[in-house]
């Protein structure tokens, strides 16, 4: 099978304020605009305008300005959405947005990922799922799915992270029904793989085999290597303690569990578990009206709750890790962090974090990259996404070092970084102390709408956008409520935020360096 | 964070009285020309398209366009005593998002200017920004000073000698228009340190006018956009004088093969292009056919063409090799065509990414044996229709967000095309037929007139081009380099060859032994620091 898409966070230096993609998947297609807000467009249209030679104007220091009070209007997602739930429990989200003429963005959102694999050995079931999904007997044909997605004519991919996979076929309109019974249209192709999957063991197994090339190509990233190590170190009681792609010893075991993997899609791929979000060049009523018959004798079922079965660690976890290659030595520094709940002062603040932290305008951000030059790039390993979680999760704050320096200085380079990017936290408890925290807070607040709004710029980009805030509440005015609870937020909120969140026992200091560079 | 790479940013002008190949010559306008689209986005795209390039820039002043672009934006503008320099211009445009900061893009034709702005501020933007951009830019010198120093480094150092892939792709597009404004990148050394602030001054006054200007907006509000197209109207004004518009000459016939070798000091793998002026672009009805063919034979980073899959995909060469009926910006990184860089002479062309050094020869046979082989056979009623269920396809992609909607509204201006080039593309697909695709191919490619560039090693460029002149066989890879399995029996090698792999092993002995047919003194070694010094090729 395909290689995960890799995120553009290899583009190191040019992330800070990208969302990163979903760690596997199965396209080689370049990961697309991340779902979710703020600047999170910028850095990529940064590069891309580096790229191309456009001139952007020189961004001076950042100063604030009475601008930013400017009057947000009552409602900032510009399209309709329309929602219906079937009787089935299935949820259809309608987007029109007619001026993308023709286009038509159908997703299917499966609330499972990596969180629903419980079972000891059994990790990255998720994951193959979303591979076999490709895999579906279309008629009873090998690879019947795929042919007939190919002669309808459409770009389809999918990718697979913590709490959910999510599958995003992009076509025309018209392709929506079929032309003729040997020319399916997209809604009866998607019906049928979700509801009626038909696939064999030795599909299974082939698939499970490209699965494991997966982990190989993956392996030689030392940031899977410290992602294993974080997770397991801070959720050893939840299955969050575990990666996407699964633990290894099970991804070389995944061929011989066929049973668990049936089971796996029996349990969650359940109308009353997934959400369709449709956008483009629609009419929601007609949409509506087609989709019903295709997906009403999908059968529901009750969905397991997912339980921790322990309490998480209440002191601060420290590990170096080694590695064989001689790559850039990495410093991370994660913190647990609250669920995702729109509304919420916590989330609020979520979402600025990264123009508080880690946006060339951020203090700790100039301290390590321009005034120290300690380290080479700066960023949240997994964006926001890392903390926009149903169940409590982590903000990795991740610091490329320099060979160099640390051949020279060893560990006394690592404790240096590290104590820099605790000040640098730190200093948010002090945020409201700030001369300028009422304005600064206010520019935050309108780059963050602004830069929300500009990520919605094709119906794809607004469906993976939507369906991924959607999922928590399963609140069609999702979009709205998370915008008016950070323009709600005051310099205070930010203080005690930090002052809860930023604490030793939520904490996890992580180094990784070449193993023969390595100073005692 | 801004730092410019200025690489492979190429335009040129646009004269309104030049009647395009088949278009018909849009009527000379006194005033600026609007193009609207109707989005309800809060978020409003605005792009102003001025009908000058780096093919007018003045002859020795290679770069005017570009700096004068540059200047408008980050210059200083608005009143001498309290003007909007480059830092207040961030300051002022941070709060309203990253888009609020004005970008630009210099063809070889058009320059275009873009922003995007949320549309309840847009009257605030248009008084403090917009307006005062266009109409009372300052061309602060030291500011001048600080971009000709990027501008000089980015041709030194970053485009000559770090991009590979960039550099063979400017030089090729260079050698094919040499003589014309075209023939260089936006800037040249000597052009660059040439330009003076009076150069700017004179440049802006001549091209930056009203009726050289096209406004685009994604909106149709009717008071939004008057303000937008009313605040252009002084633009262009000053005192200083005229230039001459600088006319824009066809670029010159190919005649039989030619190649340039780039030579770069540590090239660990070499890069091959080849192309000729074609004598249509997108306004021709030959365009759509020719269309079809090209996304069969070589659509950009794409699994889907012919050429990947024999270079890439049988053989394993490289990472990829396409084909193009139009300019394509910023190939290196894009996969889809930036808008923006519209042109009125276009060319085809063929690109192999770079492949070992050893390869280099037996590659240029085979991209040129196999487009002779593509006009000889053409293509079947099953691979066209193939080719325009793909095309169909890429359509997605290509009308994928409100600014790239909008920037090809611009280029129907520039082309003259109504209905639009995406308005009608599904139409036009569909409406083609596989005896057009057949008759396009045999009446625009070709592949007895091709001028090559190849990119390489300094040590290596003599061997290829002894190799290339030699006229003896090239061969690629080794079977065993395709699992083959090899026996030697009574002291001769025999290939085990399976059924399935004949037919690339035979095609391989076809490129082996095709000749090229270039003299030596056809071929001519460059060394890339002599690249870009001038407009002409060294």
């Amino acid at each position: 099978m395909k290689a995960p898409r890799q995120p553009v966070a290899r583009i190191r230096g040019w992330k800070y304020s990208t969302r990163k993609a979903p760690a596997v998947g199965r396209g080689t297609a370049p990961s697309r605009k991340k779902p979710g807000p703020a600047g999170r467009g910028s850095a990529r249209t940064a590069l891309v305008a580096l790229v191309l030679g456009v001139a952007l104007a020189v961004v001076g220091t950042p100063a604030l300005l009475a601008q930013a009070k400017s009057a947000a209007p009552q409602k900032v997602f510009p399209y309709p959405i329309h929602k219906r739930t079937l009787a089935n429990g299935l949820d259809v989200i309608v987007i029109e947005t007619p001026e993308f003429k023709n286009v038509l963005s159908f997703n299917t959102l499966v609330l499972a990922g990596a969180r629903n694999e419980t079972e000891p050995g059994k990790s990255g079931l998720a994951h193959l799922f979303e591979h076999i999904l490709f895999r579906h007997r279309w008629k009873g044909q090998e690879n019947g799915y795929e042919e007939a997605i190919s002669r309808l004519g459409a770009h389809n991919n999918a990718w697979t992270w913590f709490d959910v996979t999510f599958y995003h076929p992009l076509t025309f309109t018209a392709n929506l029904e079929g032309r003729s019974a040997d020319l399916p249209g997209l809604l009866a192709l998607e019906a049928d793989r979700f509801s009626r999957l038909d696939f064999t063991e030795k599909i299974f197994r082939t698939e499970a085999g490209a699965v494991l090339g997966e982990y190989r190509r993956n392996a030689s990233f030392p940031s899977l290597k410290l992602e294993e190590r974080l997770m397991a170190l801070l959720f050893p009681h939840h299955p969050y303690g575990h990666t996407t792609l699964g633990y290894y010893e099970d991804v070389l075991d995944m061929p011989n569990e066929y049973a668990a993997a049936v089971a796996f899609y029996e349990t969650y791929y359940r109308p009353n578990n997934c959400v369709l979000v449709i956008a483009g060049d629609v009419r929601a009523e007609e949409v509506f009206a087609k989709v019903e018959p295709y997906y009403r004798d999908w059968q529901p079922k009750p969905v397991p709750p997912i339980l921790a079965t322990g309490a998480p660690p209440q002191r601060e976890q420290r590990e170096h890790v080694t590695w064989d290659a001689d790559v850039a030595p990495l410093v991370w520094v994660a913190y647990r962090m609250p669920a995702y709940k729109t509304g919420s002062v916590e989330t609020a603040v979520g979402q600025l974090l990264p123009e508080l932290l880690i946006s060339p305008a951020a203090p700790l951000y100039r301290k390590l990259r321009f005034e120290k030059q300690t380290a080479s790039a700066l960023d949240f390993e997994e964006g926001t996404q890392g903390y926009e979680s149903f169940d409590p999760r982590v903000l990795i704050l991740s610091a490329q070092l320099y060979k160099e320096k640390y051949a020279e200085r060893g560990q006394a380079y690592f404790d240096e970084v590290v104590a820099d990017i605790l000040a640098g936290v730190e200093e948010l408890k002090q945020f409201s102390r700030r001369k300028d925290a009422r304005a600064l807070l206010e520019t935050l607040k309108s780059k963050y709408r602004y830069d929300f709004l500009a990520a919605m710029s094709s119906p794809a980009n607004i469906a993976q956008t939507f369906a991924w805030y959607y999922r928590f509440e399963r609140d069609p005015e999702v979009f709205e409520k998370l915008l008016a609870s950070v323009e709600r937020l005051t310099p205070r909120d930010i203080d005690q935020f930090a002052r809860r969140q930023f604490v030793p026992e939520h904490r996890a200091v992580l180094t990784l360096a070449h193993d023969a560079s390595a100073r005692p | 964070m801004c730092k410019i790479h200025p690489i492979a940013v190429v335009r040129w002008l646009f004269v309104l009285s030049v009647t395009l190949a088949l278009g018909t010559p849009p009527a000379p306008a006194q005033s600026v020309r609007v193009v609207t689209l109707d989005s309800p986005a809060p978020l409003v795209v605005v792009k102003v398209m001025v009908r000058a390039g780096s093919a007018h820039d003045s002859a020795g002043l290679e770069g005017l366009a570009y700096l004068t672009a540059r200047m408008l934006i980050e210059g200083s503008f608005g009143d001498p005593k309290n003007p909007v320099t480059k830092e207040r211009l961030a300051e002022i445009t941070r709060p309203w998002g990253q888009g609020a900061t004005p970008t630009v893009q210099v063809g070889k034709e058009t320059t275009t200017f873009s922003m995007t702005v949320p549309r309840e501020v847009l009257p605030r933007y248009i008084a403090q920004i917009f307006r005062p951009m266009f109409t009372q830019p300052l061309f602060d010198a030291r500011e001048l000073d600080r971009l000709r120093a990027e501008t000089l480094t980015t041709l030194r150092s970053n485009l000559r000698l770090e991009q590979i892939e960039l550099v063979g792709l400017v030089t090729l597009d260079n050698v094919l228009h040499a003589g014309t404004g075209y023939a260089h990148p936006v800037a040249t050394e000597r052009g660059a340190e040439a330009i003076s602030r009076e150069a700017l001054l004179q440049f802006y006054a001549t091209y930056y006018r009203p009726e050289h200007l096209v406004l685009g907006v994604s909106t149709r509000e009717e008071a939004l956009v008057a303000s937008l197209r009313d605040a252009l109207a002084g633009a262009g004004a000053s005192t200083a004088p005229p230039l001459e518009r600088r006319p824009v000459e066809p670029p010159p016939a190919v005649q039989g093969r030619e190649v340039v070798i780039v030579a770069l000091p540590n090239a660990i793998s070499t890069g091959l292009h080849a192309g000729f002026p074609l004598s249509i672009n997108r306004s021709h009805p030959d365009y759509w056919p020719l269309y079809v063919a090209n996304v069969w034979f070589g659509t950009h980073r794409d699994s889907f063409s012919y050429l990947y899959d024999q270079i890439r995909a049988l053989r394993g060469y490289n990472y990829g090799d396409y084909s193009y009926i139009e300019h394509f910006e910023n190939r290196p990184f894009a996969l889809f065509p930036p808008t923006g860089y519209p042109r009125r002479y276009q060319y085809f062309s063929i690109w192999i990414r770079p492949v070992q050094h050893d390869y280099a020869v037996h590659l240029l046979k085979a991209l040129t044996w196999e487009l002779e082989h593509f006009v000889r056979t053409g293509l079947s009623e099953e691979q066209c229709a193939l080719a325009k269920n793909k095309a169909r396809v890429l359509y997605l992609s290509l009308a994928e967000t409100t600014e790239r909607l909008l920037g090809y509204r611009l280029e129907d201006e520039f082309y003259g095309l109504h209905p639009g080039y995406l308005e009608s593309y599904l139409d036009r697909i569909d409406a083609v037929s596989c005896a057009q695709v057949n008759a396009a191919i045999k009446k625009h490619l070709q592949a007895a007139n091709l001028k090559y560039v190849v990119v390489t090693d300094d040590e290596v460029a003599p061997r290829i081009a002894d190799a290339i002149a030699a006229n003896q066989p090239a061969w690629g890879k080794e079977p065993v380099e395709y699992q083959i399995e090899v026996r030697e029996e009574n002291g001769q090698k025999l290939y085990l060859v399976p059924e399935t792999k004949r037919a690339l092993l035979e095609r391989d002995a076809v490129w082996a032994h095709y000749w090229l047919d270039i003299p030596r003194n056809r071929i001519r070694i460059v060394p890339a620091e002599r690249l870009f010094v001038t407009a002409a090729l060294p």
